[in-house]
This record gives C-alpha cells, sequence and structure tokens, in this order.
C-alpha cells in the first residue's frame, strides 16, 4: 500500500485546509466592504454566500479525508498513489516549476524585448528544458512561429503588438504594404 | 419563423467569402487539434477565440464553429488510427475504428467517421434550427426570478462534470462563483477583493485569459512535467488511406446508424452538462441493441463508428439549442462560444431572438457551413491528418505557449492579461494535479455574473423577500430540473466510480494470476 502522505486521500486533506484557509480569510475580507443605504443585496451578500458554501463543502471534504485516512483500504480510491509535488526530490515538478518561472519572465519581459523576442528565447528555452536537442528544428521553430503569429495579428486582425528593439519590423511591413 | 429572413440569412452567409475562409480555416485548426490525443476541442477554440477578434460577428462565429465541428470529427482519426482517442467525444469510436484498423480498414473505417460526422452534424444544425426558436419564446415570458433559477439550473451542470468527486467539483464551482464577485460590484460600484488602484482589476478577471490559462497554459506545464518524467508517449501511424469517402453499399447499410446517432447526440447535446462523451455512449448503446447482430458490434464494423461519429457531431448543434435559446452553456465548449459572444457585444438568451433575430439565422447557417467546412476538409487533407497524430510534443507544447499567451494579450491589448493567463495557468496545472476539476470553475465564470444580478434584481424588486420567488411555477419548473439533474448526475457519478472500482479490481486479480 502507498504511504499515507501520498495518497490521494492526504493531498485531499491537503486541499480542503488550503480552501478552508482561502475561504476564511475571503469572508473576513467581506465584512469590510462598505453597505449601502436603502439596498436589500449589500454588495458583500453573494460573495458571502459563494464563500459559505465553498466552506460547508471544503469541511465535508475534511472529513471525508479524515475518515478515509483513518480507515484507508488497499482497494479503495482514496488510497490510490497522488500526484507528487515534492520540489526536492521529484525531477518532473522542478522542470515544471522552471517552466513557470519562465512564463513569469515572459510576463516581465513582454514590454520591453517585444512579442517576436521575448516569444522567440521562451520557446527556445522550453525546447531545451524539455529535452530537444535538433538545434535548427529548434532555432526555425522558436524564430518563425512567433514572427508569422506577429504578422498574423498585425496584417490580418490589426491588433498592435508591443516589438521591443524589433520595432523597425513594423516600419518595414508597412513600407511594403 | 420567418423562413423568407432565414433563407436571406443563409445565403448571405454561404455567399459571405470572408465567412467562409474563416469556417474553413476554422475546420482545418478543429480537425487538426482534435486529432492529437490530448488537445480538446475545448482548448481549441480557447486557442483560437483571440483570432477572432476584430472579426465581425458571423465570421468569428464560423472560426469557431469550425474548431467545435472540426475537433469533434478530428478525436475519430487518432482513435481509429491509434487506438487513443483525440477528444473524450471519440473515446466510444476506438471501440469499433480500431478494430477496423488491424483488419486493414482504416480508409473505410476514416470514410465512414467523416460521412457520418457531416451528417450528424447538419442534422444537428437543422434540428437547432425548428427547435430553439419555439424554446426562446417561451423563454421571452422569464423575469429575474426565473432567469435566477434558469442560473441555477445551468449550474447544476457542475455535477455532471466533476469527474470523480462531486464534493470536490462543487468546492471549484463555489471557488469560481467567487471569482466572479472579484472587481466592481454590477449594482453599486463597490470595490470587492481589490484596491480603488487596481484599474485592471475593476471588471474581474477578463474571461478569455484566465480561459487560456486553466486550458492552454496549464496543459503545457503540465506537458513538461510528462516529458521529463517519461511519461509522454510519442505515437506513430504508418496507415496508408486510399479513399476518402464510403460508397453506395456501405451508406446504405450505415444510414439507419447516422440517423439514430444524430437525433440522439441532438437530444442528449441539449441537455446542460451532458455533452459528446456521453452522447457517443448512449448511441453505441442503442445502435447496438436495437440491431439484428449485436455480437458483431466490437469487432470492427462500420456501423459503430457511425453510430458514435454521427453522435457527436450532432450534439454540437443539441448543444447551441440552450445556448442560443437561453443564455446557458450546454457544455464546456458552448461556454467559451458564449464568452466569444458576450466580447462580441451581443447576449445569448432569448432577446437575442427578438433584437438579433438576422445574427441568429446567421448563426444557424454559420452552423451549417462549417460541417460543410468540415467535409471538404476532411476529404482534402484526410492523408495529411494521418500523419499529424505522430506530431512531437517538445515541438507543440513551446508552440502553444506563445500563441496561447499573445492571445491572451490581444483581447485588451493589456500585459496585464498576460499575467493572469500565466497566474489561472499556474492555478490550474496545480488544480489539475489534485484533480480538482476546472470546467465548473469556467462556467461559473460565465453563469456567475447572471446569477448575481438577477438575484440583486429579484431581492430589490420584491423588498428583500426571497420567498417570492417560490410563487412562480416558471421558476420551480427550473428548481425541480436543478434537483433533478444533480440527484441524476449523484446517482450516474456513482454507478461510474463503481463499475471503475470493479475493473481496477479485475484488473489486479488479472496481475496477481
Amino acid at each position: 500500500m502507498n504511504k499515507k502522505t501520498s495518497t490521494v486521500a492526504f493531498s485531499n486533506l491537503i486541499g480542503s485546509i488550503i480552501f478552508l484557509a482561502v475561504g476564511i480569510w475571503a469572508y473576513i475580507k467581506t465584512l469590510s466592504f462598505p453597505t449601502v443605504r436603502g439596498s436589500y443585496v449589500q454588495p458583500a451578500t453573494f460573495s458571502q454566500i459563494m464563500l459559505i458554501g465553498m466552506l460547508f463543502f471544503s469541511v465535508i471534504l475534511l472529513i471525508q479525508s479524515i475518515w478515509n485516512l483513518t480507515h484507508l483500504k488497499q482497494d479503495s480510491p482514496a488510497a490510490e498513489k497522488t500526484a507528487s509535488l515534492n520540489v526536492l526530490k521529484d525531477r518532473g515538478v522542478q522542470y515544471a516549476l522552471i517552466a513557470i518561472l519562465l512564463c513569469v519572465a515572459y510576463v516581465m519581459l513582454f514590454k520591453t524585448f517585444g512579442y517576436v523576442l521575448v516569444s522567440f528565447i521562451v520557446c527556445l528555452a522550453i525546447m531545451i528544458l524539455i529535452g530537444k536537442r535538433k538545434w535548427l528544428q529548434m532555432i526555425l521553430v522558436s524564430l518563425l512561429v512567433p514572427l508569422c503569429m506577429w504578422l498574423l495579428f498585425y496584417i490580418l486582425l490589426k491588433v498592435n503588438i508591443p516589438m521591443g528593439p524589433l520595432t523597425f519590423l513594423r516600419d518595414l511591413v508597412d513600407a511594403v504594404l | 419563423m420567418d423562413f423568407n429572413l432565414l433563407i436571406t440569412s443563409y445565403a448571405s452567409v454561404f455567399t459571405n467569402l470572408e465567412v467562409i475562409l474563416m469556417t474553413l480555416i476554422g475546420a482545418l485548426g478543429g480537425i487538426l487539434l482534435g486529432a492529437i490525443p490530448g488537445m480538446t476541442a475545448t482548448m481549441g477554440v480557447a486557442l483560437l477565440v483571440p483570432f477572432s477578434f476584430g472579426m465581425d460577428l458571423i465570421p468569428a462565429v464560423g472560426l469557431l464553429l469550425g474548431i467545435y465541428c472540426g475537433g469533434m470529427y478530428g478525436g475519430s482519426i487518432s482513435a481509429i488510427l491509434i487506438h487513443t482517442p483525440g477528444t473524450p467525444s471519440a473515446a466510444a469510436t476506438l471501440i469499433d475504428g480500431y478494430p477496423m484498423t488491424q483488419k486493414g480498414q482504416a480508409g473505410l473505417a476514416l470514410s465512414v467517421a467523416m460521412f457520418a460526422s457531416f451528417c450528424g452534424g447538419v442534422i444537428g444544425a437543422l434540428i437547432m434550427t425548428f427547435a430553439s426558436p419555439v424554446i426562446a419564446r417561451a423563454a421571452m415570458r422569464f423575469n429575474s426570478g426565473e432567469m435566477f433559477m434558469l442560473a441555477i439550473f445551468g449550474l447544476s451542470v457542475i455535477i455532471a462534470i466533476s469527474g470523480k468527486s462531486v464534493v470536490k467539483g462543487l468546492i471549484s464551482g463555489f471557488f469560481g462563483m467567487v471569482l466572479c464577485t472579484v472587481g466592481l460590484d454590477p449594482t453599486n460600484g463597490i470595490a470587492r477583493f481589490i484596491n480603488r488602484s487596481q484599474v485592471s482589476l475593476y471588471e474581474g478577471f477578463a474571461f478569455i485569459p484566465a480561459l487560456i490559462g486553466m486550458f492552454a497554459v496549464a496543459e503545457v506545464i503540465a506537458g513538461v512535467e510528462r516529458i521529463v518524467r517519461g511519461e509522454e508517449k510519442h505515437l506513430v501511424s504508418h496507415e496508408k488511406i486510399k479513399r476518402v469517402l464510403p460508397d453506395g453499399g456501405t451508406i446504405k447499410k450505415i444510414w439507419p446508424n447516422i440517423l439514430s446517432g444524430a437525433v440522439i447526440g441532438t437530444f442528449v447535446g441539449a441537455i446542460p452538462g451532458a455533452g459528446g462523451d456521453i452522447a457517443v455512449f448512449v448511441s453505441y448503446g442503442a445502435n447496438k441493441s436495437f440491431s439484428r447482430h449485436p455480437e458483431l458490434w466490437g469487432t470492427g464494423i462500420p456501423n459503430g463508428v457511425a453510430s458514435t461519429e454521427s453522435a457527436n457531431n450532432g450534439c454540437s448543434g443539441g448543444a447551441m439549442i440552450p445556448l442560443l435559446a437561453l443564455g446557458v452553456p450546454g457544455d464546456a465548449v458552448t461556454a467559451v462560444l458564449l464568452g466569444a459572444f458576450i466580447m462580441k457585444g451581443i447576449q445569448p438568451g432569448p432577446m437575442m431572438y427578438v433584437t438579433e433575430l438576422p445574427t441568429v439565422y446567421g448563426v444557424f447557417a454559420a452552423l451549417m457551413l462549417a460541417n460543410l467546412a468540415m467535409l471538404l476538409i476532411g476529404c482534402a487533407g484526410v492523408r495529411f491528418f494521418t500523419k499529424i497524430v505522430s506530431v512531437e510534443k517538445t515541438i507543440l507544447y513551446p508552440i502553444i505557449l506563445v500563441v496561447s499567451l499573445l492571445g491572451a494579450f490581444s483581447i485588451n491589448k493589456n500585459v496585464f492579461d498576460i499575467g493572469v493567463c500565466v497566474g489561472f495557468g499556474v492555478f490550474g496545472w496545480l488544480m489539475n494535479k489534485y484533480e480538482f476539476p476546472l470546467s465548473p470553475i469556467l462556467l461559473t465564470l460565465i453563469l456567475g455574473p447572471m446569477c448575481e444580478q438577477n438575484y440583486v434584481r429579484f431581492m430589490n424588486l420584491n423588498h428583500g423577500d426571497f420567498t417570492q420567488i417560490f410563487h412562480s411555477p416558471i421558476a420551480m419548473a427550473f428548481l425541480s430540473l436543478a434537483v433533478l439533474s444533480i440527484l441524476y448526475s449523484v446517482w450516474n457519478q456513482n454507478k461510474i466510480n463503481k463499475a471503475e472500482a470493479a475493473r481496477k479490481a479485475a484488473e489486479r486479480e488479472a496481475a496477481q494470476a
């Protein structure tokens, strides 16, 4: 049988605690919303109803998980192995976190470096991250896909996308068209 | 029904080059994405919604419906060739489709799938054309209380799309409803969960970037994880395709299955929450039961493929009925379509049949055109699509990432939206990892505002007395339907869980033996 901490029941327990914590924090936050005189429904009312629902079902999941953990049977779905989130031991999680960091970097550099350049870097970095090593194919795909997408959005859909140091490409396309 | 306007709308759609081109592009994109295992029609529509930005409504709808119909058919290609359904709606196609490939009849299976998909889609579109105005006319009498209960009925679908755990689905649903309340209160303009300085969040989280994040970015992050762990299989097909459409003899054999599959698919699709994945099994089961030779089903016969493929494409017309007539999406894809309509400034629902009748008829025509586009693209490219199932994920995931992040930006031309997209991507990855379903959040992001606005309006009109809603027979009918839907879904889920447990126990015993 799987270790208790790596079962679905345990991950449900953690999940229910997280949703309970978020729900309680959000409910306390709604108490500070201003009230409106003469309105039968206050700005906080709908949020509070939904939060009570979320808290109620989080408590049910918490009770279910504790019950499942204390009465764990080998063949029950609650005893199945759950997905890992161990950053120290699991290479998959480590690489997923690097991919997330690349996405965050993408957001931060988007305006400065522009879409084509930042997409080229992130696209290439992710291919390297997941072990692709056909360099010509990687460079061509990383360069051509963002370039074609930019052209499509700029020419056909008339969406102006930040281009950073490559802004001259926009002038070039304008001159050609 | 105004038949003159209907014919004029059909003529204007079928002669508009922009609509034809966009629908063909949509069908191509849908088939390509549908053929790749793991890429769903929801993800395809989410990825390509930003491309509809800047277009007129009907070409944009043509593009999205093209993806929808193309995705439904595309899923069958990998199901038939490599025993892996490209989309959940093609899950039943492999029962007879793959044995046909093993018998050397891959070409026949693909041609039957395409022909049945086309016929199913056309029948579904016809039923939609004549059924949705009737429902919309009845819905015209709804007031805020009834609209509130209609939204509740739409939200009851959450249970059906919750997957293994109903409790987890409900937590996701309520969390999604809370997310809807972030921003300015629609009635009084009070800031909720934000500061007055957070201008980008005044209208809450932008729907399309959130959607792209949860369904595309989350998939890329999970894909990176799977590739690194070596869990991502590289599937390859070497089948050679000789014919693109079935011959007369085969059509004669399969037409009853196509007809019944299309009707079943349309009606199942019209029930909110019951999508193509349910319709195909209902249709397969019904057709097998009424067959003269049920023992042949599952051994690789064209009738099996025809019954499932006509059902999943019939579903696309069925799912459009509640979307257009009531403003309630029937499944995840129509929820995205609803978001696209709202983005274009049009609110689907009964009033659409009064204020936007030419648009409604244009949508009917666009769905018909989308099915035709799927047939044309399918016939022209079937040999190429058989190769797409072998595409390398190491190339595909980075492309999906840069395309989806650009899509998130292009909606409001706001870098903040890319941040929202990445944020929802990480959130979606974590939720998927711990099996908290994402579809309820998608549904609540769409139906939440409708639910809140009608609740507030009803309460203010009735001086805060909620019990007044019990005096409305229509509202009570919706409440009863919601309760029935919840009870049926819970019962159905229990049945599925029990069957799954029995299957696993049998597998374990077999392994031990």
